[in-house]
């Protein structure tokens, strides 16, 4: 029986391994946590411990299905505590008791927690992730790869942060350094001491092709350019193949991925023909407003258009003239070889500032270049 | 050994069960799941990080922990721009410039001044401090934590981690009683891993069609117990349609007190579309609800109820009901 409950230690903890494996955030410091909480639940009721490690081990809304699906699969084909405790002294070690007598694991769980907090063994394959094509990932490898792309805005958003703080220009009132000088001088000379103003943030328009083999790289660039938002300032996104529809609003109030999934519905024609010229005239037509010297314009797509040159061109220079940056990604930039010889990719290439791919995770940290050059370059004027 | 001592210090409600029963005794319906997560918030000394979308009672849950625990709330709400002077301490300007104008002419050094105006009587403690500060370990609020920017973010962390404040003019202040953490957020904007690591974790569904039951009979007196019903099953029916703003438990509450008002007992078209205005609050939402639809949930809701038959198998059909 003891060796049984002994092992319970070992079981949460292959438990969280595999949550681990299967891309829930969750590493030693959650299975002490695990096992610390086992010991304030009643273990022998499997409502109980199931919640205990529920609430312990996953983070994430998203990883609670994953918790469900596994705990089920996990732990039905061990010993659910109250099945197995036919013929056993009356009174059970709780698992307190084990857990205590088993100084040695809980203390390497800890020790191991207090080294690697980042040290997400499951993530490893990720450096060969970061060259491969979006396009050519599995079905299982977007989820995880989603959620990179996701990590290396956020530490974009942050750096930009601090650059903010550095700013030198400043109209604000600093009542503490006033005072002081007040102080020094006996409040004979009065003089004003300022503090940096908050950099005015930029709009970002989005203009996304999600026609045929562009949906897959777009799908990757609103969940870049959303998680980046917060430095950025402003997103207004729209997507387009033979029309184009705004989606901005869809993206803000529903959790990014549920979006996605729905849009593909609801937006007419996606992952069909493109109308780049006809789209982008729709765009300033209707949204032309949105353009103003403190606006970035990112434009996703690979040039493959079916309609009038005239009206791409037309567009892209009406866009550059009222934009502050125009940028193009190309996918197709990053294959070996590539050659912008599209009709649509000729006409609209001498209306851009920046041409760049956005074919992989590394290209993406490329960009953080790109789009920080521009901030910066803004927030001087 | 300074943890040991804290932690004894600390009241705990006792075990799930106890929790589930202090809870009800305080108004709030809860299941065991939300139970488990404050009794594990408060055994394992770690913030508790809740989640869901608006109006499913996330903030309810610090509320009623202050209630039970008998200690107060200090709450911190999040907005955009939130920045570590509104959070943590500013100084008291005002009666800066009244001493500096009082000592004038009092013979002491500019260093002397400084320091007396630059001291704890002067700081105004906001609720980070407050928390901090306080004589008995508090529940600390942090709502809506997904509004405020990375940096404070980053700087929240370190608090939570550290239970240490540093005011450069006063030196660094350290937590006499470790504060009872709930954060709540709305998932407007992604929270980042290491905060999300430092806490347990609860997401708040909206209620289930019994739950919601027991909330309205519980907090709509005079409710009949058929139009109560009602109204759970409409809005499970409700919940399943794709609008832009979801209703929540406080409409449920508000809506059930209009048709009270209004000396409904039970649901029709013409009451339904009278107080359309408590449950959806756009108006594209309320086109679809005014809908065909409508008529078809109100049906099924009214057979089930007349062959007594129970509610369940009806609920599954209105869901059907709402994606077909």
């Amino acid at each position: 029986m003891s060796a049984e409950f002994g092992s319970l230690t070992e079981h949460v903890v292959e438990f969280s391994r595999r949550l681990r494996a299967r891309g829930v955030l969750c590493g030693p410091a959650e299975t002490a946590d695990a096992l610390r909480a086992l010991q304030a639940v009643n273990v022998l009721d499997r409502e109980a411990f199931r919640l205990a490690l529920r609430t312990t081990l996953p983070h994430r809304r998203e990883d609670l299905a994953v918790f469900d699906a596994l705990f089920d699969a996990y732990w039905r084909a061990r010993t659910p505590p109250e099945s197995d405790r036919r013929g056993e002294p009356s009174e059970p070690r709780s698992v307190a008791e084990v857990a205590a007598a088993r100084p040695p694991s809980l203390r390497r769980l800890a020790e191991e927690a207090a080294e690697g907090q980042q040290d997400l063994p499951g993530y490893s394959p990720l450096e060969v992730l970061t060259r491969k094509d979006f396009s050519s990932f599995r079905e299982d490898e977007l989820d995880v790869i989603a959620r990179l792309v996701a990590a290396i805005a956020r530490r974009i958003a942050t750096r930009w942060g601090r650059r903010r703080r550095r700013a030198r220009r400043s109209h604000l009132l600093d009542m503490r350094r006033t005072l002081r000088l007040h102080l020094r001088w006996g409040g004979e000379f009065p003089e004003l001491a300022f503090r940096r103003r908050k950099v005015r943030k930029h709009r970002v328009v989005l203009l996304c092709d999600v026609s045929g083999s562009m949906d897959v790289y777009s799908r990757f660039l609103i969940q870049f350019v959303y998680a980046l938002q917060e430095a950025l300032g402003r997103v207004e996104s729209f997507v387009f193949s033979t029309s184009l529809t705004r989606v901005t609003d869809q993206l803000r109030t529903r959790s990014l991925r549920a979006a996605l999934g729905r849009l593909s519905q609801v937006v007419p024609n996606w992952s069909g023909g493109t109308k780049i010229g006809t789209s982008l005239r729709q765009f300033l037509d209707r949204y032309g407003g949105l353009l103003d010297r403190h606006t970035v314009v990112l434009i996703v797509s690979d040039g493959w258009d079916t309609g009038e040159v005239d009206v791409l061109r037309g567009a892209m220079q009406e866009i550059r003239d009222r934009a502050a940056r125009v940028v193009w990604l190309n996918p197709l930039l990053g294959s070996p070889g590539y050659q912008p010889l599209t009709r649509g990719m000729q006409a609209a290439l001498p209306y851009v500032h920046v041409f760049a791919s956005a074919h992989n995770v590394d290209s993406l940290r490329e960009l953080e270049h790109v789009l920080g050059r521009t901030r910066e370059r803004l927030a001087r004027r | 050994m300074e943890m040991e001592q804290t932690k004894a210090l600390r009241p705990t409600l006792g075990d799930v069960e106890q929790i589930l029963a202090t809870l009800a005794q305080e108004g709030y319906i809860a299941d065991r799941e939300i139970a488990t997560a404050i009794y594990l918030s408060i055994e394992l000394h770690k913030p508790l990080l809740v989640e869901g979308a608006a109006g499913v009672g996330k903030t309810e849950i610090a509320k009623v922990m202050a209630r039970a625990l008998a200690t107060d709330l200090i709450r911190l709400q999040c907005y955009e721009g939130l920045d570590v002077n509104t959070a943590l301490y500013e100084w008291n300007y005002q009666k800066q410039m009244l001493r500096i104008r009082l000592e004038e002419g009092s013979g002491r050094t500019p260093e002397e001044k400084e320091q007396t105006i630059f001291s704890e009587p002067f700081l105004l403690r906001r609720p980070l401090l407050q928390a901090i500060t306080h004589p008995r370990a508090p529940v600390l609020l942090v709502d809506e934590i997904d509004r405020v920017d990375e940096e404070f973010e980053a700087f929240l962390l370190e608090l939570l981690s550290d239970w240490q404040i540093t005011i450069p003019e006063i030196g660094t202040i350290r937590a006499q009683h470790v504060p009872y953490v709930v954060l709540t957020s709305n998932r407007t904007r992604e929270l980042s891993d290491a905060l999300r690591r430092r806490c347990l974790y609860l997401w708040i569904d909206y209620p289930s069609f019994e739950k919601e039951l027991a909330i309205v009979l519980r907090k709509v007196p005079g409710i009949s117990r058929q139009l109560a019903e009602q109204v759970a099953a409409f809005l499970h029916a409700v919940r399943s349609l794709d609008l832009q703003k979801v209703p929540g438990v406080a409409e449920t509450l508000d809506w059930s007190a209009a048709l009270l008002r209004l000396h409904r007992d039970h649901l029709d078209r013409e009451a339904v579309e009278r107080t359309l205005g408590c449950l959806f609050k756009h108006h594209e939402d309320q086109r679809v609800a005014r809908g065909p639809w409508l008529d078809r949930v109100l049906a099924v809701i009214a057979d089930a109820q007349r062959d007594g038959q129970s509610l369940q198998a009806a609920l599954d059909r209105l869901e059907r009901l709402a994606r077909g």
